[in-house]
């Protein structure tokens, strides 16, 4: 058998999963990561526990580099990038940054998401107070042991607010999306600082709760009535300081009083924007993009994992906010399509 | 600019002056009104621990603001003021003077349960008006209600003697919550009772009424019942921080 290998980009869940998926099937398959290793953002972000497993990001995930990595089909290029994707679905050429060319079957495009900067949203203020923080610093400090402490002096907080929706339904920032994951990761992070700091209170300002499917049992209910987390419908105004602590303002929607209320820390539960890269990889794979940015999926229902481009698949986070474990399924589901074209060619081949 | 809804203003918050210049300006009258600010500057976060202290309070952290309760609720047919979603949420929130604004109406809860039953989170709603009702008491922020005048008289019966003294307690309810003791429907329950019942009976229930015999052995029992309910209430005024004031 002379079939050219699958190249799959993106080194994350769903990269990973996609990679495991093909390799397993007998393909050889090429997988390259714009970072200098595998993982994705669970690994390079450092998260903690993750959702809905309560597994340690670098023990789920990294069980996933490891079985990826000691796989003899899968061959592996980090801190690669693709520069050139030209030919036909069963005979493409991607040339690398660094000019090595790979003659592939098919791609998979597995390049995931970049987090929300929080200084797009000034009034919230990340970047002023150091005590603002986004959920993946909270992941951090619990994934590295420290525990939960404010950044400007190290204190344990009394207090901490966490605001949903910060870069997400959002139209003066032109995000229109629901991040999806927020709801839950958010919860899941109250319920942990209550058991690292029992003595903190957690407060959560939503506009709407979203754990969506049985997230809302392990999740939003586990956290009111087992971590004692509170919710406070309110979409925050604006993020000061007196000097002592923040100062946390809004509208307290269901008193429909205005609240100003003293914190010690505030986190920003960050959204999914599209990968800053996708102008790059639209124009490089000729794939289109939608209206918010991600990469297009071609049809929902007849062909899993497709793109504008025939040959070329997607999945995880590349196509719009996604979970760590519905991007491994998509990961599977692209591999799947691959193995199928190329198995579709082989068969027209014989007759 | 004119005030919309001045109907979600407290009256008291909206501000006016008879005569007032600015820069020269007469705004006099209702061109400078203007409404007090009322915001909420910080959650008192004892306030929810100490109904959940209280028996029925147990759940209320449980509470998702759905408002099934308010909708289900007997009272709030008859008087909207009565929120048993608004309180439960003041309450969680630690927004007590909030609360204290409807002191004179929580107590007024039926205790019909339509609430329990409606409450997609098992709160338990009932519970925790009749928590907030204790609460109230306990706190001295509302006098003794006509069901805790009752209860004492009915507990005081029971440790005394092992017997609910119906007569006892009716009558001291009505002392206490000071109703005349010349009921109308009581005189004709009594003359009922001296007309129909054996004489033997009337003279046993003369003699129980003036002597009180306890049941047989109640010494032990009483005092059993007696410590277990005042270990209860102290722990309940430790709940409520009652014990350091005294």
């Amino acid at each position: 058998m002379s079939a050219k290998p699958i190249l799959i980009v993106g080194g994350g869940p769903a990269g990973l999963s996609a990679a495991h998926a093909a390799a397993r099937a007998g393909r050889e398959v090429v997988l390259v990561d714009k970072a200098d290793r595998l993982g994705g953002a669970p690994i390079l972000q450092g998260y903690a526990k993750l959702v809905p497993s309560h597994e340690w990001a670098r023990d789920a995930i990294g069980g996933m580099v490891t079985r990826v990595a000691q796989n003899p089909n899968v061959t592996i290029h980090t801190g690669a990038e693709v520069q050139l994707f030209e030919g036909e679905p069963g005979a493409f050429t991607a040339t690398l940054k660094d000019g090595r060319k790979i003659a592939a079957e098919s791609a998979i495009l597995a390049t995931g998401f970049t987090h929300f900067d929080s200084l797009n949203k000034p009034e919230w203020g990340f970047g002023t107070y150091p005590d603002v923080v986004t959920t993946v610093q909270v992941e951090q400090m619990i994934s590295s042991g420290q525990g939960i402490r404010c950044p400007s002096d190290g204190r344990v907080p009394d207090r901490v607010a966490i605001l949903l929706c910060v870069g997400s339904r959002d139209r003066q920032i032109g995000r229109e999306w629901c991040s999806k994951i927020c709801c839950t990761v958010s919860a899941n992070i109250a319920m942990e600082i209550r058991e690292l700091s029992p003595r903190t209170n957690v407060y959560i300002y939503y506009m709407d709760i979203r754990t969506f499917g049985l997230y809302e049992g392990d999740y939003y209910w586990r956290s009111q009535e087992e971590a004692k987390v509170k919710y406070i419908k309110a979409r925050i105004a604006e993020v000061t300081s007196d000097g002592q602590r923040l100062v946390v303002k809004g509208e307290d929607t269901l008193v429909k009083r205005p609240i100003t209320i003293p914190f010690d820390m505030v986190v920003h539960a960050i959204g999914m924007d599209p990968n800053v890269d996708n102008m790059t990889l639209s124009a490089v794979f000729g794939v289109a993009l939608n209206r918010y940015g991600y990469i297009d999926k071609a049809t929902p229902y007849a062909g899993l994992a497709q793109t504008s481009r025939p040959g070329v698949y997607v999945c995880g986070a590349a196509t719009g906010p996604e979970t760590i474990d519905d991007s491994i399924a998509q990961g599977q589901a692209a591999a799947m399509s691959a193995l199928n074209r190329a198995g579709t060619v082989l068969m027209n081949a014989a007759e | 600019m004119p005030i919309h809804e001045k109907s979600l203003i407290r009256p008291e918050n909206l501000v006016t002056n008879d005569s007032l210049v600015i820069d020269g300006v007469d705004v006099s009258g209702h061109w400078s009104t203007f409404i007090r600010a009322r915001t909420i500057t910080d959650y008192n976060e004892a306030m929810e621990e100490e109904i959940a202290a209280l028996p029925g309070g147990e759940n209320i952290h449980r509470c998702w603001q759905c408002g099934s309760c308010t909708n289900a609720c007997t009272v709030n047919a008859v008087n909207p003021e009565f929120n048993p979603r608004y309180w439960i949420y003041l309450i969680r929130q630690g927004l007590e003077e909030e609360l204290l604004r409807d002191k004179d109406i929580i107590w007024q809860c039926v205790s019909c349960n339509k609430c329990t039953y409606a409450c997609p989170r098992d709160v338990v709603p009932e519970g925790v008006m009749k928590a907030t009702a204790h609460w109230l008491e306990l706190k001295g922020h509302t006098p003794k209600s006509p069901s805790t005048h009752f209860d004492e008289s009915f507990h005081d019966s029971i440790v005394r003697t092992g017997k609910i003294e119906e007569g006892r307690i009716l009558l001291e309810f009505l002392k206490k919550t000071g109703q005349p003791l010349r009921q109308p429907w009581l005189e004709a329950l009594v003359r009922g009772l001296v007309k129909r019942f054996p004489v033997f009976y009337l003279m046993r229930m003369g003699w129980n009424t003036v002597m009180r015999p306890r049941t047989r052995g109640w010494r032990r029992a009483g005092a059993a019942i007696e410590d277990y309910v005042q270990e209860r209430k102290a722990g309940q005024a430790r709940a409520l921080g009652l014990d350091q004031e005294a």
